[in-house]
């Protein structure tokens, strides 16, 4: 079955820049479709007409490339640019040709891949090996009618696209049609329509609830296998159009299948490759604190740590910004207060900061094991203590400091009671919660761990009160940027600066105020909220971000100009994980009229030619004549002998 | 199913022309020459009128209807009927009727119209998946753009070819003759002047296709009487 593919892709990757709708596009191509040999002539022929008169290409290259970027027109610009100086050097005559073959190139293209009535961006569900064995969803291409539902009469759903809004999918229901390995062509998840709004107030109940729910079925689907391509989309009106379409006519009893007509979505992906030895990155940056005169011994050092990168059920667009773009922000302006103070020796602590920001997060803090392996021996021994700082953004006024070591250890009531006292005035509440580690266990599950387990002391500053379980709380698609409070967050690095300077310059229990509002160490909430913005529409899950991603070259930028030394490690993921690549997608949907159909039109054309014969015969020839068709033709005849 | 469905409006489109010579006397008097010149002719006269149009007329921005441009373009149109005068009256046909050679000209005008401008959209368009009424309303409209083709390359006979009509029908034929040329300025001014929907404009042609070939078939009667 033949067919073309509306070059959305093309225009998202010419103009990358531009907010194009999906659907827009998909009307353009309607609308191109349109154009007939007539139009193609007669562009060719004026294309040669101007070129002899020598202006016809300037005005055509305006109208290519006037406008938004047109699909087709785009990318034969270059075409037409490229056609220009191959025939500069010929006479006027070969220049009109070159013009008119262009542009009939341009506009047969402009047919060619006109076509489908509406392209929509679809994300497609992460598909990974955990330990050997298959997770996620195991295919790419899509091609099937669509369904509204599971529990659709005379529907085959092994042959059918099972449209869902992702809110009011039942868990329980949809578990058991996967356990019972129900056959299903395909899935698509719609996500509540993604809002433009960055967040800053409180978030209500309802975005609560349907975060809770996005969470919830996220976590459900990361943990299982489909035989068959899943696929996000954001719900908008054509969508829900569709939907409401494709409801009704099952409500109807008419599913959409070959027999039926109806919509039918093509995804024509090729099948998803294994990643072959998928990095991770871990930046980190450094403050030398000021080191007496003779004094030989290296200076205590304090690791400020958060992870930055995700994990979710579709990798596209897991951006996580409490999970953990809050602690990046928090530890990108920490690093920039303390920067300002380390400037002047005069206030210049007798501390090495160590701001680490890690990867491989998800996958029991992959990258921050790898990260202290590489640690020197002298750096390891310095360590006074670690910091780890993790989903510190949403609205909360508990905040818990998870350790390892038993509670009582002197050390750790003092940096509890540092923090706590500094919170007290900011009506925090801060908790102690300890959590003893198992080292036959591979599971870590508060960053802090990979410290202890190296023995270095550490904690981690979060508001989240159990740890999280293997691949949950990771920075899915339930964790968008409006869950940030912003407030919380300028709070939070408030208590943390306060407490780390006055365990820095030996202030402890006094009531200083370092970065008081007004003062020139004041914090910069603007930079705060243009990192929480881009951290929070940035999918971070690390194989799939290589080692030049733009966001690891960001953060890196912008630790280097806060420390000394920032540097990149590059690490390979460890190979429990394997993952699959092809995390994006173009999902045409097509309107297809059913084989019945085609039967009645046949039937109607067919009968219509046959009534249009009768009529001209007999008034032209006569009834006569027109019997005499159906007569025999006469035989000739032998005569016998 | 799809090329089921090409199949389907090709048949639509391009049926009636196959059908119209083999069900009429055309097909005996074997004017399938004939037709095949005046095809010939159609695509010189569109190449005229291509040039024509891209020397005069400007490059829109938009697609929409100016008043000025659309004149001119349907001035443009009207070359057409000096095609069919150099077809009708020109070019050499071997002995037939002239009843016969009108129809054998506007079958092979249309069938070059038909071939030039919906064959390519149609296989493009109508193999996708995708399914519009849009195919299958293009060759309703060609089975109209015959009818209209025919009725006036029989007007045109009329009036280049037969010496001994009634002088008061003249007048007449001249005028539907005028309005049948006309057709596709009109049907293009309520396309985009108007901004019907492709539908509208199909039954609007189909109906203006039989109206105009009603009135051709009575003014051709009229004139045939006194030559007998």
């Amino acid at each position: 079955m033949p067919h073309f593919a509306c070059p959305a892709d093309a225009v998202s990757r010419q103009c990358p820049n531009s907010q194009l709708d999906p659907l827009a596009i998909g009307n353009v191509c309607h609308s191109v479709r349109r154009m007939t040999v007539d139009s193609i002539l007669l562009k060719v022929l004026r294309c040669g007409c101007r070129g002899f008169c020598g202006v016809g290409l300037q005005r055509l290259r305006g109208r290519l490339s006037g406008g938004v970027c047109h699909p087709v027109c785009t990318s034969s610009v270059v075409v037409l640019v490229r056609g220009e100086g191959a025939v500069m050097k010929g006479g006027r005559r070969q220049r009109a040709i070159g013009q008119a073959v262009v542009a009939l190139m341009t506009v047969l293209m402009s047919m060619v891949v006109a076509d489908a009535a509406a392209v929509v961006d679809v994300y497609r569900m992460i598909q990974y090996d955990l330990k050997g064995n298959p997770m996620g969803s195991r295919r790419a291409a899509l091609n099937h009618h669509t369904v509204s539902g599971f529990d659709v009469q005379g529907a085959d759903l092994s042959r059918a696209v099972v449209i869902l809004p992702a809110l009011k999918v039942n868990i329980s229901s949809l578990d058991e049609f996967v356990q019972n390995k129900g056959l299903l062509g395909g899935l698509l998840l719609l996500l509540p329509q993604r809002s433009d709004e960055t967040g800053g107030a409180e978030g209500d109940d309802s975005d609560e609830k349907v975060a809770k729910a996005l969470a919830e079925l996220e976590q459900w689907l990361v943990h299982n296998t489909f035989q068959y391509p899943v696929y996000f989309a954001y719900e908008d009106e054509n969508l829900l159009k569709l939907l409401h379409e494709v409801a009704a006519s099952d409500a109807a009893g008419r599913p959409a299948s070959a027999t039926n007509g109806g919509y039918k979505l093509v995804v024509s992906a090729p099948e998803a490759k294994k990643l072959t030895t998928p990095t991770i990155t871990n930046i980190q940056g450094w403050l030398p604190g000021l080191r007496a005169e003779g004094d030989s011994l290296m200076l205590p050092t304090i690791a400020i740590v958060a992870s930055y990168d995700t994990f979710g059920a579709a990798p596209a667009l897991a951006s996580g910004s409490d999970s953990n773009g809050s602690g990046v922000a928090m530890l990108l302006e920490l690093a920039r207060l303390f920067s300002r103070l380390y400037a002047n020796p005069n206030t210049r602590g007798r501390y090495n900061l160590l701001f680490g920001l890690t990867s491989g997060s998800p996958y029991n803090y992959n990258g921050t094991s790898n990260w202290l392996r590489n640690f020197d021996q002298r750096l390891r021994e310095s360590m006074e203590y670690a910091l780890c700082l993790n989903s510190l953004g949403s609205s909360s006024d508990r905040m818990l400091l998870h350790v390892s070591k038993p509670p009582e250890n002197a050390f750790i009531q003092q940096i509890f009671s540092e923090i706590e006292s500094v919170a007290k005035d900011s009506d925090l509440t801060v908790e102690l919660k300890h959590k003893k580690i198992n080292i036959s266990n591979s599971r870590v599950a508060w960053e802090h761990e990979q410290f202890s387990r190296q023995r270095i002391t550490a904690v981690t500053l979060s508001h989240l009160e159990e740890p999280p379980e293997l691949l949950q709380r990771t920075g899915g698609i339930a964790d968008i940027r409006r869950s940030v409070n912003e407030t919380v967050v300028l709070r939070n690095i408030k208590v943390v600066a306060e407490s780390l300077a006055r365990h820095i310059y030996g202030q402890q229990g006094k009531q200083v105020e370092l970065f008081a509002a007004g003062s020139n160490l004041a914090l910069n909430p603007s930079y705060v909220r243009s990192w929480l913005n881009l951290l929070g529409r940035t999918s971070r899950v690390a194989p799939f971000l290589g080692k030049n991603a733009p966001i690891i070259n960001a953060l890196h930028k912008e630790l280097s100009q806060h420390t000394k030394d920032a540097s990149l490690q590059h690490e390979t993921l460890d190979s429990t994980f394997l993952f699959y690549d092809s995390t994006k997608a173009q999902l045409n949907v097509y309107q297809v009229a059913s084989v019945t159909f085609d039967f009645i039109v046949a039937l109607a054309v067919g009968s219509y030619l046959m009534l249009l014969f009768i009529v001209l015969f007999i008034s032209t020839k006569g009834v006569k004549d027109f019997v005499g068709i159906f007569r025999k033709a006469p035989s000739r005849k032998y005569k016998s002998t | 199913m799809t090329f089921f469905h090409f199949f389907n409006c090709a048949a639509l489109t391009f049926g009636p022309h196959a059908i119209y010579y083999k069900a009429t006397p055309l097909s005996e008097y074997d004017t399938l020459g004939t037709c095949i010149k005046a095809a010939i002719v159609y695509l010189v006269t569109t190449l005229v009128k291509l040039i024509c149009q891209a020397t005069f007329l400007q490059v829109s921005e938009h697609d929409d209807f100016d008043l000025g441009q659309e004149l001119l373009k349907g001035l443009i149109g009207f070359l057409d009927v000096g095609g069919l005068y150099y077809a009708l009256t020109q070019v050499s046909h071997r002995s037939i009727s002239q009843d016969h050679k009108f129809q054998a000209v506007g079958l092979g005008w249309a069938f070059a119209d038909a071939l030039l401008h919906r064959l390519a959209p149609l296989w493009v368009g109508a193999k996708g998946l995708e399914f519009t009424w849009e195919h299958l309303l293009q060759g309703l409209e060609s089975n109209a753009n015959l009818v209209l083709t025919v009725s006036l390359a029989a007007l045109g006979s009329l009036m280049w070819l037969r010496k001994n009509k009634p002088s008061a029908l003249v007048p007449v034929i001249y005028t539907t003759a005028g309005v049948v040329a006309a057709m596709p300025s009109i049907t293009n001014y309520l396309r985009k002047g108007l901004a019907w929907e492709f539908s509208n404009v199909v039954s609007f042609e189909l109906l203006a296709s039989l109206v105009m070939s009603f009135i051709t078939w009575r003014l051709f009667c009229a004139c045939q009487r006194p030559a007998q």
